[in-house]
């Protein structure tokens, strides 16, 4: 081969694996539903899968008759064949792949609302936020937490979906199909994740100004790890805090947080804004929109718009920066 | 439905008159197989709703009595396929065109889409159908 044409060829070779490589490293992550870490996402790979097979073998197929009857065979077909192709290959192959499609779509359609194993969660969506309560067999009260789920592996799950102003939709695409949250409509999803890890899960459904910055971690745990995570999540905040903190304790009574957000075993008892309890075991700040280092704790607390347009929080830019990292010392210490 | 509305002057002969007549007849045909799909459809949709949404018949009754309407949707669609099928001839004469333009050739053309319409039917009714087994519940 003389070395023009040599290289003619491997450019689009570089190109298409240049091209794809990074495409192959998209399947991978910890928000793919082409690595699925659970039953319910994996039956959602194999149907993508297979179809996106299909639709390789169909569209090389069109093309590659395409070609040769216009490039190949030029001359005209007889009229048996092509009556044989239309009646072949747009009556009856289509009906039986669509039917075949149809009838494991079907079947698979009822499992998102498989009964669960015990532990059932609610999770509402707010703007642009998630309420989480954790309804364990038999509780009588939720055990309450935000913008983190936590989920037993190898355990099936009922998360129970709901919205407070909007359309939101719930999707980890790791561990399950999304679900549709509704306002004053309650819907369902079950899920049995089976790796334990950490997931994410992100607002499928445009929902306003910050929709792209409604997100959440979803983590998947060893059943006993779990058992005691939601014991330990449970009851009131912690009191043993250290200067810094009861100092930043202080400074969340005086700028009044408390009017939006719950702190349990304190005063404050508001219900605007996410559950702080235990926000400092969370692993992310602001529905997944910032991490939880000092330095973020702060800039959510003085800059809370410019992270999330339109969040109804108000940003505290007036506070010292001394005041600022009190308060993060504070919030940070509530494991 | 008669040929009074045909503006021509030309009178027309008692026979081409008859055969006009009976052509509006399997006009009206070609959309009995399409009606009872229809009809199933909305069955299907209604009275399921009313069982899962209302919760005003038990799940198990619809699905028996939507059984059985799917069956009988498709025996009339079958009926109705057949006749079409031989008012088409297709299989006696071999022919699946009608170019002529005359009056065997327009009835045989009815039959012929009547038939493609019961057949499209059919399957409609069976994708409507397939949920009831599928999923036999109000999941
Ligand atoms: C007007 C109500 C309101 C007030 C007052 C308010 N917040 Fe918020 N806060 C919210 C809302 C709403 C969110 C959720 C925003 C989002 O993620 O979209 C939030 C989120 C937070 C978060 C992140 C929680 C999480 O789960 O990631 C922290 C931390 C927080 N607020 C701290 C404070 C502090 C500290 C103050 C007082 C200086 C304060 N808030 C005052 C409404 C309020
Ligand atoms: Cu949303």
């Amino acid at each position: 081969m003389p070395r023009s044409k040599a290289r003619a060829a491997a450019r689009p070779k570089a190109l298409s694996a240049a091209l794809t490589l990074p495409l192959l490293a998209g399947c991978e992550g910890a928000q793919s539903a082409l690595a699925p870490a659970g039953e319910d996402a994996a039956v959602l790979a194999t149907l993508f899968w297979v179809m996106l097979s299909g639709a390789v073998v169909l569209f090389l197929a069109m093309n590659g008759l395409f070609f040769y009857l216009t490039r190949i065979r030029v001359q005209a077909q007889s009229e048996t064949v092509a009556r044989w192709l239309i009646v072949g290959g747009g009556i009856v192959l289509p009906f039986v792949v669509i039917s075949a499609l149809l009838v494991w779509g079907l079947s698979i359609l009822p499992d998102h609302r498989q009964a669960g194993d015990g532990l059932r969660i609610r999770v509402t969506g707010e703007q642009w936020w998630w309420r989480v309560e954790y309804w364990p067999e038999g509780a009588t009260e939720p055990v309450i937490s935000a913008n983190e789920i936590r989920l037993p592996a190898g355990q099936r799950t009922e998360l129970i979906l709901d919205s407070a102003h909007v359309i939101h939709s719930f999707w980890i695409p790791a561990l399950g199909g999304k679900m549709d949250m509704f306002p004053g409509r309650e819907t369902f999803l079950s899920l049995r994740p089976t790796q334990p890890g950490t997931y994410r899960g992100q607002c499928a459904e445009f929902c306003g100004a910050s929709h792209a910055w409604m997100a959440f971690e979803a983590h998947v745990m060893a059943p006993e790890a779990f058992d005691d995570w939601l014991a330990a999540q449970a009851g009131p905040a912690q009191t043993a805090l250290s200067d810094a903190a009861r100092r930043g304790a202080g400074i969340f009574t005086r700028e009044g947080c408390g009017a939006c957000h719950t702190i349990r075993g304190t005063e404050h008892i508001g219900v605007v804004g996410p559950d702080l309890t235990r926000v400092g075991s969370r692993t992310t700040l602001g529905a997944g929109r910032l991490g939880v280092s000092l330095d973020a704790y702060r800039a959510w607390i003085t800059h809370t718009g410019d992270l999330k347009p339109e969040v109804e929080m108000p940003a505290y830019d007036h506070l010292s920066e001394a005041e600022a990292t009190d308060l993060a010392q504070y919030l940070r210490g509530l494991e | 439905m008669n040929d009074e509305s045909n503006t021509s002057d030309r009178p027309r002969e008692d026979e081409d008159r008859h055969a006009f007549a009976a052509e509006a007849h399997s006009l009206w045909r070609i959309t009995f197989a399409p009606t009872v799909w229809a009809l199933h459809f909305v069955l299907c949709y209604g009275l399921v709703s009313l069982s899962c949404a209302k919760e005003l018949i038990p799940i198990a009754t619809v699905q028996a009595v939507l059984t059985a309407l799917s069956l009988l949707a498709l025996a009339i669609i079958a009926w109705l396929g057949f006749r079409s099928l031989r008012q088409w001839r297709v299989l006696v004469t071999g022919q699946l065109e009608h170019p002529e333009g005359t009056p065997e050739s327009r009835h045989r053309f009815l039959g012929h889409a009547a038939f493609l319409l019961s057949v499209i039917s059919a399957i409609g009714v069976i994708f409507v159908s397939m949920p009831l087994i599928l999923i036999g519940g109000c999941q």
